[in-house]
C-alpha cells in the first residue's frame, strides 16, 4: 500500500490526479453540509483523500475550512451526507474514527495542572498503547520535537509553540493513520516549522492520510500533493497545482496568484459581505 | 538523539505496519479519568498553597467559622425544640423537626437540581477540555460523568456545609446513637446525587431537544413556568401581618409546605432516614419485630435513596450516550444574532449624567460602561447580587408594624443598619469581583490608552469614579426602599444614606488602590484575578471598613433614637451626652472614610506612574 502511495503521490505531483473511490481511500466526505442556523458553512462537501496524500484545504477566513475540519474529527456531525474516515462513519462509530485520527487543532488544548509527560502518558493510555509502548512512544516524541527541556513543567507556562510542539507530539504519539491538522504552523518558530514540514512530508510517504487548512500557501504549495480551495462553503476546486495552473491558464505562476485569481481578493469579498449585509 | 531508548527510531512507521492497539475498556478508561483528575487536583492543591497561602488560609478559617456558627444556632435551635416543644419522639418534637428538615432538604434539592444542570451545562458545552476530549476516542458517556462528577462536587459543597451542622447538632441534641452519625455521610452523598443526577439529565435533554423546539413554544412555556412560580412563592409567603408568629400562622405555614413532605421527593427519603436514626436503639426490640427498629427503617430509607441514585446513574450513561454528542454538536452550530455594536439611548443618557467630567474622564468612563453592559457574564453577576439584596430588602416591610413598643422600634432600627452591613458586604463583594480586577484587564490593551494622550493619573481617577457613582446609584436606593419599608425615622434616613456614601467611595477606592498597586497582566479571566491575594486582601480590607463604619453610625445613633426613650439609665448614656455620641460617631466615621478614600487611592496613583508595561 505504501509503494502504492508513493507512486500515487508522484502521480499527483506530475498532475496526474488518481481516481476517486478506490480502496485506498482513506478520507471520504459525501456531499456533507453543515449549517449554522440559517448560515450553510459547508454544502455539499464531496472529497476523497488517499492514504500517503497531504491534501491541504485552502479559503478566506469564514469559507468553511475549520467547519470542514470539525467535522471530519467529530466535534460536529454533519446535517446531511456522511463522513468516514477509514471506512468508518464518523458519526456511527466516533470512538473508532478518533482512534485513527490524529488532531492538530490551531489553538493548542492542554491541561494546565498536568506536565507534557503526564499529559503524553494520558494521551496514550486513552489510544489504548500499553507502558512499553508509551514509555517508547512518548521518548521518540520528545525527542522529534525536541521537548527535551520543558517537558517535566506543568504545561501552564508553556509559551504557544511549546504547547503547539506537545500537541504535535501527542498527535503522533499513537501512529495515526490520519493527521489532521488545522494551521499547523501558527506560531512556531523558523526551525519547527522546518521540522514539521518535514515530518509531514515524511509521514505521507510512509502511507499516513495528511489533512491540513491553511492560509500559508507558500507552505501548500511546497508540501501538498493536492488542494482544495473552498469559498463560501463550497469547494470550487479540487485537484493539483499544475491542474489549477491550466485550468487558469497560468503556467509557471505561484499558487498565492492562482488563488487570488479564482478566489478574488479579500477587498471584494469583505465589500460583497458588506452589501449583504446591509 | 540521546535520550532515545535503542530500540526507538524517528522514522515514520509504515502505515500498513501500523496495528492499532485495543482502545480501553469501560473500566480502564474509568481509571485514566480518576487518574487525570487525580494528577490535576494535586497540582491544583500544591499550586494553590504555593502561591495563594493567605487566601486559602483565610477561606478555610471563614469556612470553619461559619461552620462552628451555624452548628451553634441549629444547636441552640434544637435545644430550644427540646425544651419547649418536646423531648425527641414526643408527637410536636417529631412535627417540629420534621417541618424543619423537610423544608430545609426540599429547598436544597431545587437549588442542587438547577445549579448541577448549569454547571455541567457550562462544563460539558462551552469548555476547551471537552472539546478536545471529543476528539480523542474516548467513549461520550465517560466524558458527561467525568464533568458530571465535577458537577455534583461544585454544586453540592455548600449543601454540605449547610446541612452537616444541623445534623450533627441535632444528633448531638437529641442524643441520637453512634449509627446516626455513620449513616449522615452516606445519606447525605445517596440524596445529593438525586438532584444532581436529575440536573443533569435535564441538561444533556435540554441542549439535545432544544434547537429544535420553536422559539415562540420555549419563550411561553417559560414565561408561565416563570409566573406560575412566581405566583406560588408569592401564595406561600404572603400572609396577612396581624396574624404573623400567631398559632393560626403556625398551622398555616405547616399546611402551607405540604408539598416539601411528598412521599416521591428525595428529601422525604432523607428526613425518614435521619429521624428514624436518630431515635433510640432499642426501639422496636422489646417487640422482638427487627423491621421496625429504627436503626433499619433508616437503613431501608438509605437503600432506597441509593438505589435511585444507581437509577439516575443509568440514566446518564443512557442519556448520554444518545444526546451528548448530537447535543454539542447542535449547540456549536446553534444560530448567534450578529451584535452589532449601537449608540444606545443608555449610552447616551450616561454621557449626559457625566457631561460635569472633563472629556477624557466621561470617555474613559463610557468606555468601562458600555464594556460591563456588553458583557452578559459581568452584568449578570451584577444584576443577581442586586436582585437578591432587593428581594431580601422587599421581604422587610414584614417588620413595619404600627405597635410602637421598645422592643419593636429597637429590633427595626438594628435591621435597618444590618440591612446597610449587608448591602456594605455585598458591594464589597461586587467591588472585589468587578473593580479590583479592572487595572489588570486594562494591560491587556494598555497600548490603547497608553498611545492615547492620556494622563495615567485620569485612568485611575475614571475606574475610581466608575466604581464610586456606580455603586452608589443601586446601593443608595436599595437603602432608601428598606427604610422606607421599615417606616424609620428622617434622621436614621439621612444617616444611612450619608453611610452608604461613605461606604461606596470608601471601597471603591480600596478596589481601585489596590487593583493598581497589585495589577496581575498575565490573567485574563476577571474572576481568577479577583481571587488571587489581591483580591482577597481587597475583600478583607473592605470587610474591616464596612464593619467599622457601619459600628461608628449605628451605635450611637441606636443611643440617640431608641436607648433614649428606655427606662434603664446609665452615666454615659445621659441624654445630654447621646448627641456628643452621635456627633463623635458619625464625625470618626467620616474621619476614618476620608483616609480610607484618600490613602489607597493616592497609592494606587503613585503604583500606576511607575508601573512598567510589556
Amino acid at each position: 500500500m505504501v509503494s502504492h502511495a508513493r507512486q500515487r503521490n508522484r502521480d499527483l505531483n506530475s498532475g496526474q490526479s488518481g481516481t476517486r473511490g478506490d480502496p485506498d481511500t482513506m478520507i471520504e466526505f459525501q456531499n456533507a453540509s453543515r449549517n449554522y442556523g440559517t448560515k450553510i458553512a459547508v454544502e455539499e462537501l464531496t472529497l476523497n483523500i488517499p492514504a500517503g496524500e497531504v491534501f491541504a484545504l485552502l479559503g478566506h477566513n469564514g469559507a468553511g475550512k475549520t467547519t470542514t475540519i470539525k467535522m471530519l474529527v467529530g466535534l460536529l456531525l454533519p446535517n446531511s451526507g456522511q463522513i468516514s474516515v477509514g471506512g468508518h462513519n464518523i458519526a456511527t462509530r466516533a470512538r473508532d474514527t478518533a482512534a485513527s485520527i490524529g488532531y492538530i487543532p490551531d489553538q493548542p488544548y492542554l491541561y494546565e495542572k498536568l506536565s507534557g509527560r503526564e499529559f503524553l502518558t494520558f494521551v496514550a493510555e486513552m489510544y489504548g498503547m500499553d507502558p512499553d509502548q508509551t514509555a517508547q512512544g512518548i521518548a521518540r516524541e520528545i525527542e522529534r520535537f525536541e521537548l527535551q527541556e520543558f517537558i517535566d513543567e506543568l504545561t501552564e507556562r508553556y509559551s504557544h509553540g511549546m504547547k503547539q510542539r506537545t500537541v504535535f507530539a501527542s498527535a503522533m504519539l499513537h501512529n495515526p493513520r490520519v493527521l489532521v491538522i488545522d494551521e499547523p504552523l501558527v506560531g512556531l518558530d523558523p526551525h519547527s516549522i522546518r521540522l514539521v514540514k518535514d515530518l509531514l512530508r515524511s509521514e505521507a510517504t510512509a502511507g499516513t492520510c495528511v489533512f491540513m487548512s491553511t492560509h500559508t500557501l507558500v507552505v501548500a504549495e511546497e508540501i501538498a500533493d493536492r488542494i482544495g480551495i473552498m469559498q463560501r462553503g463550497k469547494l470550487i476546486f479540487d485537484g493539483t497545482i499544475c491542474e489549477l495552473r491550466h485550468q487558469l491558464d497560468g503556467p509557471g505562476q505561484s499558487l498565492e496568484a492562482l488563488y487570488l485569481s479564482l478566489v478574488g481578493n479579500s477587498t471584494d469579498l469583505t465589500s460583497a459581505a458588506l452589501h449583504r449585509s446591509s | 538523539m540521546s535520550h532515545l531508548p535503542a530500540t526507538v527510531s524517528l522514522a515514520p512507521v509504515p502505515a500498513d505496519a501500523r496495528v492499532g492497539n485495543p482502545l480501553p475498556t469501560e473500566d480502564r478508561e474509568a481509571q485514566i479519568m480518576w487518574r487525570l483528575r487525580n494528577r490535576i487536583s494535586i497540582a491544583q492543591l500544591r499550586h494553590l498553597f504555593a502561591t495563594a497561602r493567605l487566601r486559602t488560609t483565610v477561606v478555610i478559617c471563614l469556612s470553619l467559622l461559619f461552620w462552628l456558627g451555624l452548628f451553634g444556632l441549629f444547636f441552640e435551635g434544637f435545644e430550644f425544640v427540646v425544651k419547649h416543644v418536646g423531648e425527641a419522639g414526643a408527637a410536636h418534637h417529631a412535627r417540629t423537626v420534621s417541618f424543619v428538615f423537610h423544608l430545609f432538604f426540599a429547598s436544597l434539592n431545587v437549588m442542587l437540581v438547577f445549579s448541577s444542570g448549569i454547571i455541567l451545562y457550562s462544563g460539558l458545552y462551552s469548555s476547551p477540555d471537552t472539546r478536545y476530549l471529543l476528539t480523542i476516542p474516548i467513549r461520550s458517556e465517560r466524558i458527561v460523568l467525568y464533568k458530571f462528577q465535577e458537577a455534583v462536587f461544585f454544586s453540592s459543597w455548600g449543601f454540605f456545609l449547610l446541612a452537616s451542622p444541623m445534623m450533627v447538632a441535632y444528633g448531638i441534641v437529641v442524643g441520637a446513637p453512634w449509627h446516626y452519625f455513620a449513616l449522615l455521610l452516606p445519606l447525605i452523598v445517596a440524596f445529593v446525587y438525586i438532584p444532581c443526577g436529575l440536573g443533569a439529565l435535564g441538561c444533556l435533554w435540554i441542549v439535545h431537544k432544544i434547537p429544535k423546539l420553536r422559539k415562540v413554544i420555549v419563550g411561553v412555556a417559560s414565561i408561565m413556568l416563570i409566573a406560575l412560580t412566581g405566583k406560588y412563592i408569592w401564595n406561600t409567603i404572603s400572609v396577612p401581618q396581624s396574624s404573623l408568629f400567631g398559632a393560626e400562622w403556625f398551622q398555616e405555614t405547616i399546611d402551607r409546605f405540604a408539598f416539601t413532605r411528598g412521599a416521591l421527593l428525595p428529601s422525604t427519603w432523607l428526613t425518614g432516614g435521619l429521624l428514624e436514626a436518630a431515635r433510640g436503639p432499642s426501639l422496636g426490640l422489646e417487640s422482638g419485630n427487627w423491621p421496625d427498629m429504627p436503626a433499619v427503617k433508616s437503613c431501608l430509607y438509605l437503600s432506597v435513596l441509593i438505589s435511585n441514585a444507581l437509577l439516575l446513574h443509568l440514566l446518564i450513561i443512557w442519556g448520554a450516550k444518545r444526546w451528548f454528542r448530537i447535543g454539542f454538536s447542535r449547540y456549536e452550530c446553534r444560530q448567534t444574532r450578529r451584535r452589532t455594536a449601537q449608540i444606545a439611548l443608555v449610552d447616551k443618557l450616561v454621557t449626559l449624567v457625566l457631561s460635569p467630567f472633563s472629556s477624557q474622564i466621561r470617555l474613559l468612563l463610557v468606555k468601562d460602561w458600555r464594556l460591563l453592559r456588553r458583557d452578559p457574564v459581568q452584568w449578570s453577576q451584577f444584576l443577581i447580587f442586586f436582585g437578591l439584596l432587593g428581594l431580601y430588602l422587599l421581604n422587610v416591610d414584614r417588620f413595619s408594624n404600627p405597635n410602637n413598643n421598645l422592643s419593636y422600634v429597637t429590633w427595626v432600627h438594628m435591621v435597618s443598619f444590618l440591612n446597610l452591613a449587608v448591602v456594605g458586604l455585598i458591594l464589597s463583594t461586587f467591588t472585589t469581583r468587578f473593580i479590583y480586577p479592572m487595572i489588570s484587564l486594562e494591560g491587556h490593551c494598555f497600548w490603547i490608552l497608553g498611545l492615547l494622550p492620556v494622563r495615567r493619573d485620569t485612568i485611575i481617577w475614571s475606574k475610581f469614579l466608575f466604581a464610586a457613582i456606580g455603586s452608589w446609584i443601586p446601593c443608595s436606593a436599595l437603602i432608601l426602599l428598606s427604610d422606607v419599608l421599615l417606616c424609620v425615622s428622617p434622621l436614621a434616613i439621612g444617616l444611612h444614606q450619608l453611610t452608604c456614601v461613605l461606604l461606596c467611595f470608601g471601597l471603591a477606592s480600596i478596589a481601585v488602590g489596590l487593583g493598581a498597586m497589585m495589577p496581575n497582566f498575565s490573567e485574563r479571566s476577571p474572576s481568577k484575578i479577583a481571587a488571587g491575594f489581591g483580591g482577597t486582601l481587597n475583600l478583607v480590607l473592605s470587610a474591616i471598613y464596612i464593619v467599622v463604619t457601619v459600628v461608628l453610625t449605628a451605635l450611637p445613633s441606636h443611643f440617640f433614637l431608641v436607648a433614649a426613650t428606655s427606662p434603664f439609665h446609665n452615666s454615659l448614656l445621659l441624654p445630654e451626652l447621646l448627641r456628643f455620641w452621635l456627633f463623635s460617631g458619625i464625625g470618626l466615621a467620616i474621619l476614618i472614610a476620608a483616609l480610607t478614600t484618600i490613602l489607597p487611592l493616592r497609592w494606587g496613583l503613585q503604583a500606576f506612574r511607575r508601573l512598567e508595561f510589556c
